[in-house]
């Protein structure tokens, strides 16, 4: 029950990192248009803003997918050292770590947009990007993160409470570093 | 407050909470113990303000520029090309592992793939032609590190961004010592290679017509180097604009090598976003601790910290590069940076140190952690890529280039100008 609960989460979040993905590339095809127009002595202007806003959604919707990959990067040097069953224990701690932080974080994030909607703010640019429509899909990122890490610890306290240690490591554990990329 | 964040960054790091994280707790830390005021209340601004960047979104556009054309195959082609053209030296094939690393990650910016695919590629080569594996494999290790250091090198990027320095004049910065480590990693192998031979393999030549149809596979890649640092030096482009020219050029070559699929368009994509969310929850947790400190007045404490301990500016500098090659040994590139930019940065700006020239010796620095033993992350690509022999021959190969990269440290030291005087004149 757990690990099916965990595939869905995967396979669900690899599909958020392709839109994700897709959306960075359009982003890159518009900078890449805007570099020709200038040279015909036009531009779309706001092309800086727009790929700005991008970043932001990227980053936030990114969260959840590197963290069920277990791309996160820790420090193992401790925690490669220690049994099957202490090493279940420190990672289900670090994930409640994990967990907590980031839902203050999206906590925190709410005041932003809720600021944004109630001023009606617009950005201090040409444009004037009406802030709640990227604050929002951004925002949303960042629960969609802390909703995920919740899922993902409880499943992984299941898996705990059952003695999957070994099942708990693929679930919450850390790919040895080189994986890691970077 | 210098020791309370110090302390609880290693034992935090220790308990391998993911880095990130770490970052923000010690930012909510000295929040509600050094902060007159709640500094809580901007965390979701520093967030927002922290990943709504035109600069940063050149981090993802140089993953995937480099995940293009390493899932294309297109370093399987760089490899065997660049073979055809070192391999006289002394030391044979080892340059091409060299110049294969030095050229991939001056296009990609990524060493740790740069070294997991040349590893992939040489390896077998190197049994076939008898090297003694300890050098071939450090030197692949080594190689792979430059990455980091050549623009477009998105630790510079992330640098840049946490100490509010200009991208362009570090990338200026970063290309004379980089290609001169290159360099000097080639001079030291022909050496080491002259002096005992049998390490070194059979040197070979190839006909002027091999060398020159090999240009075929090496020119594409050369002429995307050049365009992406050229138009941003050139002023024709910001850094992310010219990250983009390079995704649309790779792609380009890739298709033109046969290498673009479906499923080589997902992999990339998904990689990359993979790595930029690694790379983003450490850089945003790195400003938010940043914006901390120097709310709670991180700047006059360093200061009667530095007139407490009476040290010179240099005496300053050299204990900062001990910090660094002891932190090094145990935290790798990205994370070792992050987590002390922080601290460390102020603290040598303080002490009348340009901010440019200290993240080239810092990158300087970071590159010997990727090849330093015990957690060295190069080492193990490597190790990992070549399936036989142990992890001590790969660490003993890399130990001549460890004591390159030392002097290399020195040299920054000793004359600024190697950093400065690129972006002085341009």
């Amino acid at each position: 029950m757990p690990q099916s609960l965990l595939q869905s989460l995967r396979k669900l979040n690899v599909w958020v990192a392709v839109l994700v993905g897709i959306m960075l590339l359009v982003c890159a095809g518009f900078i890449l248009l805007d570099i020709l127009l200038r040279q015909l002595g036009s531009s779309f202007g706001g092309t800086d803003e727009i790929s700005g806003y991008a970043m932001a959604i990227a980053t936030s919707w990114g969260m959840a997918f590197t963290m069920l990959e277990l791309g996160h990067v820790r420090i193992d040097l401790m925690r490669s050292r220690m049994a099957t069953r202490g090493r279940a224990l420190l990672d289900l701690m670090s994930m409640l770590v994990l967990t907590a932080t980031i839902t203050l974080i999206a906590v925190q994030c709410w005041p932003v947009v809720a600021g944004s909607l109630k001023n009606a703010s617009t950005a201090n640019t040409p444009l004037e990007t009406p802030l709640a429509l990227v604050q929002i899909p951004w925002f949303a990122g960042w629960a969609w993160f802390a909703a995920m890490a919740w899922l993902t610890f409880v499943a992984a306290v299941v898996l705990v409470l059952r003695g999957q240690f070994e099942e708990t490591e693929s679930a919450i554990g850390a790919f040895a570093e080189q994986d890691a990329l970077l | 407050m210098i020791v309370y964040v110090s302390a609880g960054l290693l034992a935090l790091l220790t308990l391998s909470i993911p880095v990130g994280i770490v970052l923000f707790l010690l930012g909510l830390g000295v929040d509600s113990f050094f902060s007159p005021f709640p500094l809580i209340r901007g965390l979701g601004n520093l967030v927002w303000s922290s990943s709504n960047s035109a600069t940063l979104i050149a981090i993802p556009f140089f993953v995937l520029l480099g995940e293009i054309l390493v899932r294309s195959g297109v370093a399987t082609r760089t490899y065997s090309a660049l073979d055809k053209w070192v391999s006289w030296l002394p030391g044979g094939l080892i340059h091409a592992n060299i110049a294969t690393a030095t050229m991939f990650s001056a296009t990609s910016g990524s060493s740790v793939a740069t070294s997991a695919t040349v590893a992939t590629v040489a390896m077998p080569q190197a049994e076939r032609l008898g090297y003694d594996p300890k050098l071939f494999s450090g030197a692949i290790a080594a190689g792979g590190t430059l990455g980091i250091m050549i623009p477009p090198s998105i630790n510079l990027i992330v640098y840049g961004f946490l100490t509010q320095s200009s991208i362009p004049q570090l990338f200026l910065a970063g290309l004379v010592p980089g290609i001169g480590l290159a360099l000097l990693f080639v001079l030291v192998t022909a050496l080491i290679c002259m002096a005992r031979p049998n390490l070194g393999g059979e040197r070979r030549t190839f006909p002027l017509s091999k060398m020159l149809g090999a240009l075929t596979d090496l020119l594409p890649i050369i002429v995307l180097f050049t365009v992406i640092i050229g138009t941003i030096y050139n002023g024709w482009a910001t850094p992310t604009e010219a990250a983009a020219v390079g995704v649309a050029g790779a792609l380009a070559i890739a298709a033109a090598f046969g290498g673009v699929s479906f499923k080589m368009l997902m992999e990339s994509l998904t990689g990359t976003i993979k790595v930029t969310s690694m790379i983003m929850l450490v850089v945003i947790g790195a400003s938010f601790l940043n914006f901390t400190l120097a709310s709670a007045g991180l700047g006059t404490e360093l200061r009667n910290f530095l007139e407490g301990l009476g040290m010179t500016p240099l005496m300053t500098i050299l204990v900062v590069v001990l910090i660094y090659i002891v932190l090094g040994f145990f935290i790798e590139t990205l994370s070792l940076m992050v987590v002390t930019i922080p601290i460390i940065v102020p603290l040598v700006e303080a002490q009348g140190y340009d901010t440019i020239w200290f993240g080239i010796l810092m990158i300087v620095l970071i590159e010997m952690a990727l090849i330093t033993p015990p957690v060295g992350l190069n080492l193990y690509v490597v190790q990992g890529a070549r399936k036989s022999g142990n992890m001590g021959e790969v660490m003993l190969g890399a130990v001549p280039y460890v004591l390159v990269m030392l002097a290399m440290a020195a040299a920054l030291i000793a004359f600024p100008q190697i950093a400065l005087f690129l972006p002085s004149v341009l």
